[in-house]
């Protein structure tokens, strides 16, 4: 039997492809995006911690991924470089070992909340995490292959091809950023990694969206030019220069979407309060640059701004828990709005930069709390 | 390793519900068409003009979307009259994933 006709006799015998069902107000849990292949958010008031677990971690999935077989799985590393090499995962496990703490974040997060609407998955405040990613920094596998001056960009290959004929996910980042800070990681948070976050090996790409990051790595190839085709060429770009809302560009006239937008939410604030009575509003803060500069708060529509503690805790690229002990000074609806400012200036808007495709939305968070006397 | 053998191996790891579409003219040809590589909760969460749609349904039809000839405005109807700019989508609470 193959895949399409299993999934057929899945959807014409009523069954869910797992046939685990979920207790809907079970804690922890997450937000089902689509049943197969795997979408899920993360309800924000779950995003607390600063590692975020791996089983409360976002899913993105394409198509029902081909996850490789871990016991003959290799990494090829191929294209303009000296010494062509065929990893196995011992084989990575022998080189030195590298870590890095950072935000995933996918592209897409927050595609619902543009407003003209857009197609695609619906994603809101939850396509986001801070985890640590253990493994190799591709810096050094290049390095033991003798990559030559020629190469400028690193092409990457998965086991995740699709079906019938749809274009397979394909994607290539820089060289330059890929030997500064890129790691393949197969660990996560102290584990290995999950099969639904890339098992055994995904790229790891600092500060950059999640579209980058490769989950069920098989390939990884030095070239001189970019990777073509329909992830390169047509999805993931962002316009050079910004239009109106619902004004459409031609890919030609974008550019592939690499560093995250500065970006804070809200996770933790009462439903009420009263008056005199502090509350502690609590959230995350992130940004495509290493670290976040300040968050701050405003009860008065962005007339005022105060600012927010932000925790000691820190990596770059991580995110910043902070916290905000508020007054309510008066009875009535309170909306609190957020923003974060990164360390080298960007500050976020109020409103997000609409786009045709639902990237990289950032706008002011609120929450609002009914304050009684 | 197969495909069936793939997903039989991962399917501890998905934890999903499956959502059913609603009925209507058109319901069959949509799950005949779409439930090949997406569930329905991908199509029930849009908010999409009938000119949205069109291209959407063009856009899979291109890449292997089963939708015959005839029955191509059938579904495209089916899709923007349930799944238009006024549609409510909440997305299903699950178990965490992998748990």
């Amino acid at each position: 039997m193959d895949r399409r006709s299993f999934l057929r006799l899945c959807a014409l015998a009523g069954l869910a492809p797992s046939a685990v069902l979920a207790a809907s107000h079970a804690q922890p849990r997450m937000l089902q995006m689509n049943g197969y292949p795997i979408n899920a958010e993360t309800p924000l008031e779950l995003l607390t911690d600063y590692l975020t677990p791996a089983e409360l971690f976002f899913v993105r999935s394409h198509w029902l991924p081909r996850m490789p077989d871990p016991k003959t799985w290799k990494l090829t590393v191929d294209g303009d470089v000296a010494k062509p090499l065929t990893l196995t995962l011992a084989d990575l496990k022998k080189l030195p070992r590298a870590e890095a703490t950072c935000v995933l974040q996918c592209s897409g997060n927050g595609r619902a909340l543009h407003n003209p609407t857009l197609p695609g998955v619906q994603w809101r405040y939850g396509a986001v995490g801070n985890a640590r990613w253990s493994g190799v920094r591709v810096r050094t596998i290049l390095e033991a292959a003798n990559v030559k001056p020629s190469a400028k960009h690193l092409h990457l290959f998965s086991s995740d091809d699709p079906p019938g004929k749809v274009p397979p996910f394909r994607r290539s980042i820089e060289l330059e950023k890929a030997l500064a800070d890129a790691i393949v990681a197969f660990e996560m948070n102290g584990a290995p990694l999950p099969p639904q976050h890339g098992a055994p090996l995904r790229l790891v790409v600092p500060g950059w969206a999640g579209d980058h990051w490769m989950k069920w790595l098989v390939r990884i190839s030095a070239q001189p030019q970019p990777q073509t085709g329909f992830y390169m060429d047509t999805a993931y770009r962002w316009p050079n220069n910004v239009g109106a809302p619902g004004v459409a560009f031609k890919p030609e006239e974008m550019h592939p979407v690499t560093e995250l937008f500065v970006k804070s939410n809200i996770t933790t604030a009462p439903a009420s309060a009263h008056v005199g009575t502090p509350v502690d509003i609590r959230g995350f803060a992130f940004s495509g640059v290493p670290d976040i500069a300040k968050v701050e708060l405003s009860d008065d529509d962005g007339a005022t701004w105060r600012a927010a503690t932000l925790d000691p805790r820190h990596d770059p690229y991580a995110w910043r828990l902070w916290s905000y002990r508020w007054t309510p000074k008066r009875t009535g609806s309170a909306m609190l709005f957020v923003r974060a400012t990164d360390i080298k200036g960007n500050s976020q808007p109020r409103e997000a930069i609409w786009n045709q495709s639902g990237y990289l939305y950032n706008a002011w968070h609120s929450a609002t709390i009914e304050v009684k006397a | 390793m197969t495909f069936l053998a793939f997903l039989l191996a991962a399917l501890p790891t998905l934890g999903t519900q499956f959502k059913q579409l609603p009925a209507g003219k058109g319901k069959a040809q949509v799950e005949a068409a779409c439930y090949a590589c997406h569930s329905a909760d991908l199509l029930a969460q849009q908010r999409l003009t009938a000119k949205q749609w069109t291209a959407t349904v063009e856009k899979m039809m291109k890449w292997g979307a089963a939708v015959q000839p005839a029955d191509k405005q059938v579904v495209i109807d089916y899709l923007a009259k349930h799944f238009g700019p006024a549609n409510k989508f909440t997305p299903t609470a699950t178990k965490p994933v992998g748990k």
